[in-house]
C-alpha cells in the first residue's frame, strides 16, 4: 500500500478508518435501495466494518513507529499521539456499541439500514475531527458526526420527546457549530493560518504579548463551540433533554462518542496551539468548571428521570475532565484516564437502561429500576458497579481516575479547585447512590419481571462492569497509555 | 512471611464469591459454611500468634505497585495494635454471624456483605500506606450501605444516608490530605510515594503539619465519632440490624481512632500539639454529653449507641493528652469498647428477636423470666461502667490516670463520665430486669439458648480475662504506643 501512497502523493493509511467506515455505510446503502438483503447480511457487513476500522486504527500506529508525528494531505490530516487516542476510543465505542445500536435498529423494524448508515457516518466524521490538523477540517469532521447524531436523536418518528430532542439538538448544535466557525474566521482573520501545529509556532512568534485581540475571541469562540459538544454547562442546557427524548439503544453512543471527540481536540489545542497562552484562559476554564460541577450537581440530586440524571452527571464529570485538561501536561494524561474510564462506565449504564426500557424508550423513570435486585441480579450488581464508578468509590476505575487528576491539580497548587472537586463527589455520592438504593434495596411489591438478555448483551455488559473494576485495581497499564498520549509534552 | 497480611483481606472476599456461588435452594447451608469461612482469618490469627514475634511496631511485610508512573505501592504491614485490632474484627464478626437469627441466617447477601465488611475493615488494619488506608476506608461504606439499607429498621433510609453522606464528607478531608501528603513526597523525592516509611521521612514545615493533622484527624474524628460530629452514630445503630450494629460499635469506630494513631499524630506531630487541647475539650464535652443523653433513652439501644460516644470520648481524651500511659489506656480501651458494645448489642439484638420492641418500659421484671440473660446483661454492664476485675477498668483508668498530668481539670470532670455510666446501665438495668413482671408477653419468653450462649460467651471470657490480666493486652500495645510517644517528645523536646 506505501508504493501506491507514495506513487499518488499522498498516504491512505492515516484516513483509512474513515474511508473504511464511509464505504461500509456505502454498501449498506448501495443493498438497501437497491436489493432485498436479509437482515443478518447487514449485520455482517457492519461488524465487518467496524472490524477492518480497527484493523485500520491498528495500521495507524504501524505508520506512528514509522513516521512519528507527522501531517499528511498538505498539513490536513494529523498523525500525533493524541489522534491515535482518539482513534482507538472511537474505534471502541463503535465496536462496544455495536450490540445495543443493532439491537435498537432491530426494533426500528424497517428504518434498520437509516439508523446504521447515520451512526457509521457520525463515526467517520469524529474519526476526521480527531485526525484533522487545519481547523476547516476539524469543522468538517465536527459537523459530519453531529449531523448524522442530530438525525439519530429524532429516528423513532413516532415518539414525541425523539422529535423534541432531535429539534433541539439540532438547533442549538447548529448554533454552537456557527460559534466555532465564526472563531475559526476569526483565527484566521488574525494569523492567516488554519493548522494547530502552525498556530502555537505563529504565537512563540509574535511573542505572548503582541497577540492581536481577534485570536483571543478566535480561540475563546472554539472553545466555547467545542465545550456545547462535551455539554459543559452553561452549554449543558440540549444534554438532559437531548439523552432523555433519543432512542435508549443509541444514547450510549451518542453521549461517549461526542464527548470523546471534543474532548481530544480540546486537549490538543490546549497543549499545542495555546499552550503559551494558556494561562489568559483561567478564568474562563475555571468559570465553565465551577458552574458545570455546580449545576450538574445541583440538578442531577433532583432528577425523577434516570436518563437526565446521566445528563448532569456528565455534565459534572465534563467539569471534571475539563479541570485536568486546561491545567498541564500531567493534568492532561489524568484527563485521558478518566476519559477512558468515563466511556466504558457509560455505554454500560446506557445498556442496561435499554435492556430494561426497551431500546426505542425515551423516558426512564426512577420507577423503571424499582426493585431491579429481586429477578434480574446480573443487571443490579452491573448497574451498582457502573454507578460505584461514576461516583468514585475506591476498588472502582472511577476513584482512580478522580485520585490521580486531583493529585495533579493539587501539585499545580489549583487548590480552590481542587476543593469545589471534593465537595462535588460527596453530593455525587448522594445523587448516584440513589438509583442504587432504588434498584437494590427497596422493597417492592411488584418488581420488574425477569427479562430477556441476550448472551452478546451478557458478554458487553460483564466485561465492561469487570473492565471497571479491573482499572480500579490494577490502573497501571492504562495510566502508562494516558502519559504516552502526552510524552512529548512533559 | 509473605502473603500472611493480604490474606486477611483476600479470604473474606473469596469467602463472599464463594458464598454467592451456592445455590438459593441450599439455604441451610449458607450460615455454617460461613462459620465455617470466618474460622479461617482467625485461625490465621492464631498461626501469627503463635509463630510471629508481634510485639512491635508497625512493619511492612507485602508491597505491590499499584500505579508505577507516580511510585505509588500499595502496602500492607502488621503491628501489635492492628493485630489486635484484626483479631478483635475476625472474632466479632464470627460471632455475629452465630448470633443472627433466621431471618438474616439464611440470606446471601446478608452473610457475604459481613464477609466484605471483614475484608475491607481489615485492610484499614493492615494498610501500610495512605492510599489503601483511604480505599479501604471508603470500601467499608459499599456493604454497610447494603448491610443497613436492606436489614435495617423502620428509618434506615434516612439513617443510611446520613451514615453515609457523613463518612464521605469526612474522607474527602482524608483524600484531600494524602493528595497534599502526595505531592510534598513528589516535592522531596519525585515520587509520589505514599508508604509509612517515606512520610515519616519527610519533614514538614510547622504550618504544612498542621494543615495536614487537621485534614486526617477531622476525616477520621467523624468516624470516631466526636461531639458535635456525632449525630449519625445513634441513627446509624438503632436502624442497623444487630451484626451490623455489633460491627459498627466494635470495629468500625475504632477506625477512625486507629487512623490518628497511626497516621494523624505520629506524622503531623506538630499538628497534634497544636489542636490537642481542642480534641480534649471536644472528647469531655462528648462523654459527659453522651452519658447525660444516654440516662435519658427509653430505646436501649439508642441508649447503647449514645455509651459508645461516651466510651469513644475517652479514647479520645487519652490519645489527645499524648502520655504514654494515657496512650496505652486508649488502644486498651478500644479494644475494650469493641468487646463490651459488641456484647451489649449482640444482648439486645437477642431480646429484640423474642419481643420486637427494644423500648425499655417493655420490659420489666425480665429477671424472673430469663435469668441467665439477666446475668450476661448485668456481667456485660459492669464491664462496660468499669468495674474493677473486668476490661472496662484497665481502659479507662489508665486513661484518666494518664491523661491527669496534661489536662486536670478536664480529666476530673471526665472521670464523672464513670459515675454517669454507673447511672445509665443500672438504671436501664433495673428497669429491665427487676421489679415485677409487669406485661403478659414477657412472662412466656425463654431463656438464652445454647447457641446464642456460645455467641456471646467469649466475649464475656475476653472481658474477664483483660481484667484480671491487662498487661497481655498491653504488652501487645507497648512498641505502637512508644513510637507515638517518642515523635510526640521529640517535638517537644525541640521546643
Amino acid at each position: 500500500m506505501s508504493q501506491i501512497s507514495e506513487a499518488i502523493g499522498f498516504n491512505l493509511i492515516v484516513i483509512s478508518p474513515t474511508v473504511t467506515l464511509v464505504i461500509t455505510a456505502l454498501i449498506l446503502l448501495f443493498f438497501t435501495i437497491t436489493i432485498e438483503t436479509k437482515m443478518i447480511v447487514k449485520k455482517v457487513i457492519t461488524f465487518s466494518g467496524i472490524l477492518v476500522t480497527l484493523f485500520c486504527v491498528f495500521l495507524k500506529f504501524g505508520l506512528f513507529s514509522q513516521n512519528g508525528v507527522s501531517s499528511y494531505f498538505t498539513q490536513k490530516i494529523l498523525l500525533d499521539e493524541f489522534s491515535l487516542f482518539g482513534n482507538v476510543l472511537i474505534g471502541l465505542i463503535l465496536f462496544l456499541n455495536f450490540i445495543p445500536i443493532w439491537g435498537t435498529s432491530y426494533e426500528l423494524n424497517e428504518k434498520t439500514s437509516e439508523a446504521i448508515i447515520l451512526i457509521l457516518m457520525s463515526a467517520s466524521g469524529f474519526f476526521l475531527m480527531v485526525d484533522a490538523e487545519n481547523l476547516i477540517m476539524l469543522f468538517i469532521g465536527l459537523e459530519i458526526g453531529s449531523i448524522s447524531l442530530y438525525a439519530l436523536a429524532g429516528l423513532n418518528r413516532i415518539d414525541k420527546l425523539s422529535n423534541e430532542a432531535s429539534l433541539k439538538y439540532f438547533l442549538l448544535g447548529s448554533l454552537a457549530s456557527c460559534i466555532f466557525i465564526y472563531g475559526v474566521a476569526l483565527v484566521y482573520v488574525s494569523y492567516s493560518l488554519m493548522s494547530v501545529y502552525d498556530f502555537a509556532l505563529a504565537i512563540a512568534y509574535t511573542g505572548p504579548d503582541l497577540i492581536p485581540l481577534t485570536t483571543f475571541i478566535g480561540v475563546l469562540l472554539i472553545f466555547v463551540g467545542l465545550l456545547f459538544k462535551i455539554a459543559a454547562a452553561p452549554f449543558q442546557s440540549w444534554a438532559p433533554d437531548v439523552y432523555q427524548g433519543s432512542p435508549t439503544g443509541y444514547v450510549g453512543y451518542m453521549a461517549s462518542i461526542v464527548k470523546v471527540a471534543s474532548f481530544i481536540v480540546i486537549a490538543r489545542i490546549c497543549m499545542v496551539s495555546v499552550r503559551f497562552i494558556l494561562e489568559d484562559f483561567e478564568t474562563f476554564f475555571f468559570t465553565v468548571i465551577f458552574l458545570s460541577v455546580l449545576i450538574g450537581s445541583f440538578f442531577a440530586s433532583i432528577q425523577t428521570d434516570l436518563k437526565r440524571l446521566i445528563a448532569y452527571s456528565g455534565v459534572v464529570q465534563s467539569g471534571f475532565i475539563l479541570s485536568g485538561i486546561t491545567s498541564g501536561v500531567n493534568g492532561t494524561s489524568s484527563s485521558m484516564f478518566y476519559l477512558f474510564a468515563y466511556i466504558l462506565q457509560l455505554i454500560g449504564i446506557f445498556t442496561i437502561f435499554s435492556i430494561i426500557s426497551g431500546k426505542l424508550s425515551s423516558n426512564f423513570e426512577m420507577d423503571n429500576i424499582r426493585g431491579l435486585m429481586k429477578n434480574n441480579r446480573f443487571l443490579a450488581i452491573s448497574f451498582c458497579v457502573f454507578m460505584f464508578g461514576l461516583a468514585g468509590i475506591p476498588l472502582t476505575s472511577g476513584f482512580v481516575s478522580k485520585f490521580i487528576l486531583l493529585t495533579n491539580l493539587w501539585a499545580y497548587e489549583k487548590y480552590f479547585l481542587v476543593s469545589i472537586l471534593l465537595l462535588s463527589t460527596v453530593v455525587g455520592f448522594y445523587f448516584y447512590l440513589r438509583p442504587i438504593w432504588i434498584a437494590t434495596i427497596e422493597k417492592v411489591d411488584e418488581p420488574i419481571e425477569m427479562l430477556l438478555i441476550q448472551k452478546s448483551e451478557y458478554l458487553l455488559i460483564g466485561s465492561l462492569a469487570s473492565l471497571t473494576i479491573l482499572f480500579g485495581l490494577l490502573p497501571n497499564t492504562l495510566i502508562n497509555i494516558s502519559r504516552w498520549v502526552v510524552q512529548n509534552y512533559l | 512471611m509473605i502473603g500472611l497480611t493480604y490474606s486477611f483481606v483476600l479470604i473474606p472476599l473469596v469467602s463472599t464469591i464463594f458464598i454467592f456461588c451456592i445455590p438459593k435452594r441450599r439455604a441451610e447451608l449458607f450460615r455454617p459454611l460461613t462459620i465455617f469461612l470466618s474460622l479461617i482469618p482467625l485461625g490465621l490469627c492464631l498461626y501469627i500468634f503463635l509463630n510471629q514475634n508481634l510485639k512491635t511496631s508497625f512493619n511492612v511485610v507485602d508491597k505491590f505497585s499499584w500505579i508505577s508512573a507516580y511510585g505509588i505501592n500499595l502496602t500492607f504491614g502488621l503491628s501489635g495494635m492492628s493485630f489486635l485490632l484484626i483479631t478483635l474484627n475476625c472474632l466479632l464478626v464470627l460471632l455475629s454471624i452465630l448470633s443472627l437469627n433466621e431471618n438474616h441466617g439464611h440470606s446471601k447477601g446478608f452473610l457475604g456483605s459481613l464477609m466484605l465488611l471483614q475484608a475491607s475493615v481489615n485492610g484499614v488494619f493492615l494498610a501500610g500506606d495512605l492510599i489503601s488506608l483511604f480505599i479501604f476506608f471508603e470500601a467499608l461504606l459499599i456493604p454497610m450501605y447494603f448491610l443497613m439499607g436492606i436489614w435495617g429498621g423502620e428509618n434506615r433510609r434516612y439513617a443510611t444516608i446520613k451514615f453515609i453522606l457523613f463518612t464521605v464528607f469526612g474522607s474527602i478531608f482524608i483524600l484531600a490530605g494524602t493528595i497534599y501528603t502526595g505531592v510534598l513526597s513528589y516535592l522531596s523525592s519525585g515520587s509520589f510515594a505514599l508508604d509509612f516509611e517515606t512520610i515519616s521521612s519527610l519533614s514538614f514545615t510547622s504550618s504544612q503539619s498542621k494543615i495536614l493533622f487537621l485534614l486526617f484527624t477531622f476525616g477520621f474524628l467523624i468516624k470516631v465519632p466526636i461531639f458535635p460530629l456525632h449525630t449519625w452514630l445513634p441513627d446509624a445503630h438503632v436502624e442497623a440490624p444487630t451484626a451490623g450494629s455489633i460491627l459498627l460499635a466494635g470495629v468500625l469506630l475504632k477506625v477512625g481512632a486507629y487512623g490518628i494513631l497511626r497516621v494523624s499524630i505520629p506524622f503531623f506531630t506538630e499538628g497534634f500539639i497544636e489542636y490537642q487541647f481542642l480534641i480534649a475539650i471536644l472528647s469531655v464535652i462528648g462523654i459527659i454529653y453522651g452519658a447525660i443523653v444516654a440516662i435519658v433513652q427509653i430505646d436501649i439501644k439508642k441508649l447503647i449507641a449514645y455509651s459508645s460516644i461516651s466510651h469513644m470520648g475517652f479514647v479520645m481524651l487519652g490519645i489527645s493528652a499524648g502520655r504514654f500511659l494515657s496512650l496505652e489506656g486508649a488502644v486498651i480501651q478500644m479494644i475494650n469498647h469493641g468487646i463490651t458494645s459488641g456484647a451489649l448489642f449482640m444482648l439486645v439484638g437477642f431480646i429484640y428477636d423474642r419481643r420486637h420492641t427494644r423500648r425499655i418500659s417493655d420490659f420489666g421484671g425480665l429477671k424472673q423470666s430469663m435469668p441467665i440473660y439477666a446475668g450476661v446483661f448485668l456481667f456485660t454492664s459492669f464491664a462496660s461502667i468499669g468495674l474493677p476485675g473486668l476490661n472496662g477498668f484497665v481502659g479507662e483508668f489508665m486513661i484518666l490516670m494518664g491523661s491527669f498530668p496534661t489536662f486536670q481539670f478536664l480529666s476530673s470532670i471526665a472521670a464523672f463520665g464513670v459515675v454517669l455510666a454507673a447511672i445509665y446501665m443500672l438504671w436501664a438495668y433495673q428497669r429491665m430486669f427487676n421489679g415485677k413482671l409487669i406485661h403478659e408477653e414477657n412472662k412466656e419468653i425463654h431463656d438464652l439458648n445454647s447457641k446464642e450462649l456460645v455467641a456471646v460467651a467469649p466475649l464475656l471470657l475476653l472481658m474477664l480475662f483483660i481484667g484480671i490480666y491487662p498487661s497481655f493486652i498491653e504488652s501487645y500495645v507497648l512498641q505502637d504506643v512508644s513510637v507515638i510517644y517518642e515523635s510526640i517528645n521529640n517535638i517537644l523536646g525541640e521546643s
